[in-house]
């Protein structure tokens, strides 16, 4: 079986002289189909559309008008763990992300297990964070249905939308990235053109709110970080299409890191534009706040036309990463029935969809639940739902991340060949503090969030369970019986 | 005549190749180019339900085991048996393979039957039917005798 799978990695043909041309055939060899652009702008539409939206009322409520600075210093943290990214991707080029690499370097089942059901617990956190940011956006366009209601609809029509399979397009996602794009570039004209009219006071870019809770600048500012770390995440799912990426050598390191560096300039420039604007009390108090940029009228354009005009926009910008948040869970479910950690049921394909209907529909349904119960508890603890699920996907992603940089280190000298990337080495140790920093804010400020944690890792304690004493070994790698195919 | 048999990895992919094999004459086609699209995008990118084997993350793997199984289907029959990967959309690649080997026959399968395949348009078969430069052969599930 290896010698096969290696001779067939090297295009040397099989046993069978018919069944030549495996790999190096007329096609100028192996047919893949991301291009470096396309893995820019799929990073790009990824990051930026998970938080700029839905949480600058949060950061700038933290640390005051200079809130620029907390989405400065999370994105260069995020964009340090992407080039450890780019570095595993380069040697090991598959779907998996972080749990195989976690693998790779411990060899440790069960923290091979952990890492994969934290990623999955904090992508279900993360689309729960989306859909009611979803919500809050959709309800400036029409208030009349209950928000709960809306994110559970819009969380329904993704699931409905992945099992079809129109999540295949490339050209789709590039399109609503530069939606998203333009969004953004309409906050950052909105801010030059008030900077030009000469009522800016620049004097709010550097002020640091020291009467809030946190009492003294370095923790607000850490406070901000946290809370715009939502915006950062994302860039991990690019391990998704890293198989399906040409020259990715080339590619992958080049795409992934400009693109969080572009992603971190226009956060910069649009916390910048915000802030120059609209009063940060304002911001602060609103729960779709780059809206209030809109909403001041700056621009000679009808206030209420730029308004419609930037709900749909932030809308979609909102569904593009929320998409790859719907497709990313199912696949994680699928990989673990795979290797029979998880009941074989998550990877039963659709005979004619092609996709793992029932992890889809899993994953949907434990979104649901967390839309529903963090829509009944809220009196209670007092903090806003989408704050909630943010912070919650932050502290498993921040573990991650911080876990992965650690692996690329462990990694050096493996599996290398002259063209594997390689990340700086300061900057990774750089990156481990960084990312444990934030994580370990992140704990102090907010502990339930680590009870929310620990209940959706509970989900994939369930399903190990279920799997272990009820399953079937081998339900993932199952010979199948194909005698039973008839030809006619 | 260069036939391309298209395959998901479904079973009923399987059937359709040999479906081809039951009726086709060998001497007539001259290759046989059997064709597995891996979608970058989708929740799977590529499930063999056709071969042994763990997938370890790789979806190429997964396609390359599909491929195998069905140009296994073709071993000693005659053509000369190509197998490709592609990357992309399905219905797409399959209609750029069709034109770029200049085939005359592409073979797909469709559908399980039931609700969704009444209810969902859109579906591979579908759309290479309606853009296939050359005739399409497509191979449905044979209805389940009433009892």
């Amino acid at each position: 079986m290896f010698d096969n799978r290696l001779a067939r990695r090297w295009g040397q043909g099989m046993s069978d002289t018919r069944a030549i041309d495996t790999d190096l055939d007329d096609d100028g060899g192996l047919k893949r189909s991301i291009t470096g652009k396309q893995l820019f702008f799929y990073t790009l539409g990824d990051v930026l559309g998970s938080g700029i939206y839905v949480l600058v009322g949060l950061v700038a409520a933290a640390v005051g008008g200079a809130f620029w600075i907390a989405f400065a210093l999370g994105v260069t943290v995020a964009a340090i763990t992407g080039s450890a990214y780019a570095e595993l991707v380069t040697k090991y080029p598959q779907a998996a992300g972080a749990s195989l690499y976690v693998n790779k370097a411990f060899g440790n089942k069960a923290l091979t297990f952990l890492t994969t059901v934290s990623f999955l617990a904090a992508s279900m956190a993360a689309t729960g964070s989306l859909a009611t940011g979803f919500s809050s956006y959709f309800a400036e366009l029409w208030d009349a249905p209950p928000p709960l209601l809306v994110s559970l609809v819009f969380l329904a029509v993704l699931v409905v939308i992945n099992f079809i399979g129109i999540t295949e397009s490339v050209v789709i996602n590039m399109l609503m990235t530069f939606v998203e794009v333009s969004g953004l570039i309409i906050v950052m004209i909105t801010g030059i053109w008030f900077i030009a009219q000469g009522d800016a006071d620049f004097g709010v870019l550097v002020d640091i709110d020291t009467t809030g809770s946190y009492g003294n600048p370095a923790l607000a500012v850490l406070a901000g970080i946290a809370f715009s770390f939502f915006a950062m995440t994302g860039f991990e799912n690019t391990a998704n299409v890293a198989e399906e990426t040409i020259e990715p050598h080339k590619n992958f390191p080049r795409s992934l890191v400009t693109g969080m560096i572009v992603a971190g300039i226009v956060y910069v420039l649009v916390s910048m534009a915000a802030a120059l604007t609209v009063p940060t009390d304002t911001l602060a108090d609103s729960p779709a706040a780059l809206l209030e940029v809109v909403k001041t009228g700056i621009l000679p354009i009808s206030e209420g036309f730029m308004t419609t005009l930037f709900t749909i926009i932030a809308l979609i910008a909102i569904t593009n990463t929320t998409l790859v948040t719907v497709v990313t869970q199912p696949r994680i479910l699928y990989g673990m029935a795979k290797e029979d950690v998880v009941p074989g049921v998550f990877a039963k394909i659709h005979p004619t969809r092609r996709s793992p209907w029932i992890a889809l529909f899993f994953s949907g349904a434990v979104v649901a639940a967390l839309l529903v119960i963090g829509n009944l508890v809220p009196e209670v603890e007092g903090t806003p739902l989408v704050e909630r699920l943010a912070l919650v996907t932050v502290v498993l992603l921040l573990a991650i991340y911080a876990l992965v940089i650690v692996c690329c280190l462990k990694l050096r000298g493996r599996d290398e060949d002259e063209r594997t990337y390689r990340a700086n080495t300061p900057l990774l140790y750089l990156g481990i503090v960084g990312n444990l920093a934030i994580l370990g804010f992140s704990i102090y400020d907010d502990p339930t969030s680590l009870l929310w944690c620990a209940a959706l890792l509970g989900v994939g304690g369930v399903l190990f369970l279920a799997e272990y004493f009820f399953g079937n070994k081998g339900t993932g790698s199952r010979a199948p019986d194909l005698d039973d195919v008839k030809g006619v | 005549m260069h036939v391309i048999v298209a395959t998901d990895g479904s079973r009923q992919s399987l059937a359709a190749a040999k479906h081809l094999k039951s009726f086709a004459d060998p001497t007539k086609v001259t290759e046989i180019s059997v064709v597995a699209v891996i979608r970058p995008l989708a929740s799977v990118a590529f499930a063999d339900d056709l071969s042994e084997g763990r997938i370890d993350g790789s979806f190429r793997d997964a396609a390359q085991g599909a491929v195998d199984t069905i140009a296994g289907v073709f071993e000693g029959w005659g053509p000369k048996v190509n197998k490709r990967i592609r990357s992309g959309s399905a219905a797409n690649e399959i209609i750029k393979a069709a034109k770029q080997y200049d085939a005359g026959l592409i073979v797909v399968a469709a559908g399980g039957g039931g609700l969704s395949d009444a209810v969902l348009v859109g579906s591979t078969a579908q759309r290479v039917q309606h853009y296939a430069p050359c005739p399409v052969l497509v191979v449905r599930p044979a209805p389940r005798k009433k009892k």
